[in-house]
């Protein structure tokens, strides 16, 4: 069963097409992600899962219902920007936004978080004394603290040091597994990679990836070199059968041209310089995100213009 | 609802528990009413100091008479019962004209008065006696710092028309035995209207009616509605603009429906207003009793009151919420609240012509105008007058439909207005929103 699904959702904001007859299912339990470049349509599509902004045309439904309020008390929402009362203690804070959705009591389970999450302390303090990581956790607690059916987290690691980082995915993984269906935005594609069951990618509003990592980077085929070798980009410019080089310094990603020979390509290479490391692989999810969605300048351009 | 009444909660907790608010309640009133206060508290505090005054009399007839009744104010008339000064001596200076003319000599005059010699000079024409004969002869005129509002001057004039008056009946051939009887003076008192006692049946006299009730308790009923609405429904604009820039009502709308959130803000506003109202009509009850004027407190208004506040709240509440969720800083938020203001500030610029004639077409008109409607017509009904039983029917309902109708438009624009962003408040966009989304 699918824990949401929208069918050719459409909708723009004056003459800007944000979503462009979107369709895609999210199975229940599984962790989703959302990724794409700023401004591609991500958030706005979170929005009209959570109701908030609706859709010119085309139908979102949330657990077998149409979306809307109703359905809104089983969502858990981290939005993108973190919206908390400066003035108000943080446990009255979570309560306050838990129990809007669970109409229960929360205490206990806003206790339980605190604590998961280190807040405990700060549990008396206002808002507006916490640090922008703690603000992060406080507001991912708010969204967990009702026990949600469906958890939306746009951006939930912008921001948060890797400590935190780690803490928070956990929280996440382990709703995962209490059977909490997951939707999250990210630009982290090594995030994305470890975290999801499955991939959606939105560029200029439209669909462009959506499937398992997998079943994407099958798509793409192997035609990625990694390579470490002495004299770094410089001594891979010119290369025949590479199409692009990506370039991290220590290590060196390779694009091959369709139907070229990556042992062919290591010939040239080791004709030139010392091989230290070689591989073949499927593109990363960085390397389709940027394929799909550039910028170009990250790249540097080969074959004919070097 | 549920959800309705949670917000609600959080924003009356949030309100009532900080300083501002408890600080608000007791500073508020004070700055109102601040000109009443110092009037009551410095009432008693005259300036005893002699007031020298020059007299220029052309007419030689009523000098004397003034010196002589200074003379007996200030044996009689300068100290209570218990020997405090309550009222400074006055001491005439009668100035005779002199060869350089009257003109120069009221410039000397003039000097000494702004020296601080003199406080005031007053020439009396030639044909004061018998103005019919030359009326521009007959002038009286007093020359003062601060003329217009100076209390010696209606002494003055007292002094001198009762003089002339007894100057004219002898000339007439009155006995001087007579003058008393002649020239006494009969104040007309102010009195309300006669009423049947439902109870007994029999006639209810009237009651005197005093400046208190006559302009008292409407200004205090206005001030009330004023300090409640500004505590009550204003600070929703800075609220919701805020939180729509501290992207709190994202969060919100995550969870609640636009309209569910703006309604929890303004009956939060509705809750503020009545515990604000209840602590200044109980204020109000204690000290129109303390100053023994429980009499004039018009009980039954209180029914009106609580309902035309409520509807005002909720009806203000609704707009200026509306409004603070088309704003994206406080610039903005400034230059739509001038104009959302209005149905306080007309009230309040109008209290005068209402209070004196509550019954006239401007005041009966303003008070069914469904913005004006619950301020003006509260005012009206905390007046004497008998005010039209149909009035405050009809005005309650025009509010009705108005406040239903500003909950619907501010919930639309409020619905989009919420997560528009850098996109300054403009009216057609408004209008747009309430009727397409």
């Amino acid at each position: 069963m699918n824990a949401v699904e929208l069918r050719n959702v459409t909708k723009t904001f004056g003459k800007v097409v944000a979503v462009d007859d979107l369709s895609l299912d999210v199975p229940s339990g599984s962790v989703y992600g959302f990724i794409g470049p700023n401004g591609s349509g991500k958030t706005t599509t979170l929005r009209m899962i959570m109701n908030i902004f609706y859709p010119d045309s085309g139908s979102i439904r949330v657990f077998g219902g149409e979306a809307g309020d109703s359905c809104n008390d089983r969502i858990g929402y981290l939005p993108e920007e973190r919206g908390l009362y400066r003035k108000m203690k943080l446990r009255d804070q979570i309560k306050f936004y838990g129990e809007l959705k669970a109409d229960r009591d929360v205490s206990e389970q806003v206790d339980i978080w605190l604590k998961r999450l280190e807040l405990e302390d700060w549990a008396e303090s206002k808002v507006e004394a916490l640090s922008k990581g703690m603000s992060q956790k406080a507001q991912f607690i708010a969204a967990v603290v009702s026990e949600p059916d469906l958890l939306i987290l746009d951006e939930p690691f912008s921001g948060l040091d890797p400590v935190n980082t780690d803490v928070l995915r956990e929280a996440v993984l382990e709703l995962q597994d209490k059977g909490t269906t997951v939707i999250f935005s990210t630009h982290d594609m090594d995030v994305a990679e470890k975290m999801c069951d499955f991939i959606f990618m939105i560029f200029k509003g439209m669909k462009v990836l959506d499937g398992t990592l997998d079943a994407i980077q099958e798509e793409y085929g192997h035609d990625t070199l990694r390579i470490s070798a002495d004299g770094g980009v410089s001594a891979l410019r010119g290369l025949e059968g590479v199409e692009r080089i990506r370039d991290f310094g220590r290590i060196q990603e390779l694009r091959m041209k369709t139907g070229a020979d990556p042992q062919e390509i290591l010939a040239r290479i080791m004709s030139k310089t010392r091989v230290k490391n070689f591989e073949v692989s499927k593109p990363s999810l960085h390397d389709i995100f940027v394929r799909i969605a550039g910028p170009e300048a990250e790249e540097v351009e080969v074959a004919e213009n070097l | 609802m549920r959800k309705i009444f949670r917000i609600m909660k959080r924003e009356y907790i949030a309100a009532v528990h900080t300083k501002g608010f408890i600080i608000g309640l007791v500073i508020a009133p004070i700055i109102m009413g601040g000109g009443f206060i110092a009037l009551a508290v410095f009432k008693d505090r005259v300036d005893t100091n002699e007031k020298v005054i020059a007299l220029i009399d052309h007419s030689g007839v009523v000098s004397e008479a003034v010196v002589e009744a200074a003379e007996v104010h200030n044996q009689d008339y300068l100290f209570d019962e218990t020997g405090k000064q309550i009222r400074p001596a006055y001491k005439m200076e009668v100035v005779e004209v002199g060869p350089e003319g009257v003109g120069p000599q009221k410039l000397d005059l003039s000097d000494r008065v702004r020296d601080g010699r003199l406080h005031a000079f007053v020439e009396v024409g030639p044909g004061v006696l018998h103005p019919g004969d030359d009326p521009m002869a007959a002038h009286i005129t007093y020359h003062a710092e601060n003329a217009a509002l100076d209390d010696i001057r209606g002494w003055l004039d007292r002094q001198v028309n009762a003089r002339l008056r007894e100057l004219r009946l002898k000339e007439a051939g009155v006995d001087a035995s007579l003058m008393g009887d002649i020239l006494s003076w009969i104040e007309t008192e102010p009195m309300g209207l006669l009423s049947r006692d439902e109870a007994s049946g029999g006639i209810r006299d009237a009651t005197r009616s005093s400046e208190a009730r006559a302009f008292g308790v409407p200004f205090f009923i206005v001030m009330i509605m004023f300090l409640i609405t500004m505590m009550g429904a204003v600070p929703l604009l800075q609220a919701v603009m805020e939180e729509k820039n501290q992207r709190i009502a994202e969060v919100m709308l995550g969870s609640v429906k636009p309209f569910e959130f703006m309604m929890g803000k303004v009956l939060g506003g509705v809750g503020v207003s009545m515990t604000a109202s209840v602590v200044y009509i109980a204020a109000g009850v204690y000290a129109f009793r303390h100053f023994e004027l429980g009499n004039t407190i018009p009980y039954s208004l209180v029914a009106w009151f609580f309902t035309f506040m409520f509807l005002n709240i909720v009806m203000l509440g609704s707009i200026l919420a509306a409004l603070g969720s088309t704003c994206n800083d406080a610039k903005e938020a400034q230059s739509v609240t001038m104009p959302a203001m209005a149905p306080l500030m007309v009230p309040m610029f109008t209290i005068v012509p209402i209070a004196t004639a509550p019954l006239s077409g401007f005041a009966t008109g303003l008070s069914l105008i469904p913005f004006f409607t619950p301020i003006v017509m509260t005012l009206r009904l905390g007046t004497t007058a008998t005010i039209p039983a149909w009035q405050p029917w009809v005005g309650l309902a025009g509010v009705v439909v108005f406040a239903l109708l500003a909950v619907w438009a501010g919930g639309r624009i409020f619905r989009v207005g919420i997560l528009m962003q850098g996109k300054p408040p403009h009216l057609p966009s408004m209008i747009r929103w309430i009727f397409r989304g």
